[in-house]
């Protein structure tokens, strides 16, 4: 338990050395733009052809959680 | 298999760097999906500087020139950009799927393995999507999952497994395409950011 304690203090460090988490930037934007519960604009038109390409508001959640 | 299937939640993680991780993954894999609009630009545009006092980290330095190329950037063009590069007419010039940066033949065995592994973690497609689920905006949900499941070592080492398997040698080389390529200009900005902080997860998820 001890290392796992020290272990998380030294990736956080490293993660903030690095630049990570020193301001919320990211996740400011995520939670202003990319957030679950905002609708977006939809994306360019589908250039592939086929019906394929859907507006990007599902990007926010490209996953379903299956409930088991 | 039960068919009740919800919108997917994602909680923020208490510890601030994994906030900032997950918030990460989440607008890569945003800008990897489709080009970004015009909210999006200027989020991006207006957003902090990072460490802007004395010595700048590459992520800095990265994440500052993003944010200079969004606020030049129209959302016209980026949209095209976007096109160009990942969607094209035909063959796109870029592709945004990682098995194809994963393997040369067998892409097909490590698609099944992914869907399986994605079940296993209580994760399916959801029904307006398309995409198969090795495209590098998935991938990266799917990391943006995995990080706001929390912090303990058995959640770290979940997302180890899945970056390391999924994530680590296919989107250095997805980066190194786009930064390569002619027609990228936003992209390029956006590559060089994420390969930094592809960069920077590769060691962090290997000292938990």
């Amino acid at each position: 338990m001890k290392h796992h304690t020290k272990s998380k203090l030294s990736r956080r460090n490293f993660l903030i050395a690095a630049g990570v988490g020193g301001t919320a930037t990211a996740a400011a934007i995520a939670a202003q733009v990319v957030a679950p519960d905002k609708p977006q604009a939809a994306a360019s038109k589908d250039k592939r052809g086929g019906k394929g390409y859907q507006e990007s508001a599902h990007v926010r959640s490209y996953y379903n959680t299956a409930k088991v | 298999m039960s068919a009740s299937v919800t919108p997917l939640e994602f909680q923020p993680p208490e510890i601030p760097e994994d906030k900032a991780r997950e918030g990460y993954y989440a607008l890569l894999a945003r800008l990897f999906y489709a080009g970004p609009d015009a909210a999006l630009l200027a989020a991006i545009g207006g957003a902090d500087e990072i460490g802007d006092e004395g010595e700048q980290s590459a992520l800095a330095g990265a994440w500052n020139r993003l944010a200079r190329a969004a606020r030049a950037m129209e959302p016209e063009a980026a949209q095209s950009e976007y096109d160009e590069l990942f969607v094209g007419t035909g063959k796109a010039e870029i592709t945004p799927y990682a098995t194809h940066y994963l393997a040369e033949t067998g892409r097909e065995k490590i698609l099944v393995r992914l869907k399986d592994e994605l079940a296993a973690l209580g994760l399916s497609r959801a029904e307006k999507a398309h995409e198969p689920e090795d495209h590098m905006a998935a991938l990266l949900e799917a990391m943006r999952h995995l990080i706001s499941m929390g912090s303990t070592h058995a959640a770290l080492q979940k997302q180890q497994g899945f970056f390391d398997r999924y994530l680590a040698r296919s989107v250095v080389a997805f980066c190194g395409a786009i930064s390569a390529s002619e027609s990228a200009n936003f992209y390029r900005h956006v590559a060089r950011f994420a390969e930094v902080f592809f960069a920077v997860e590769s060691e962090a998820l290997k000292v938990f």
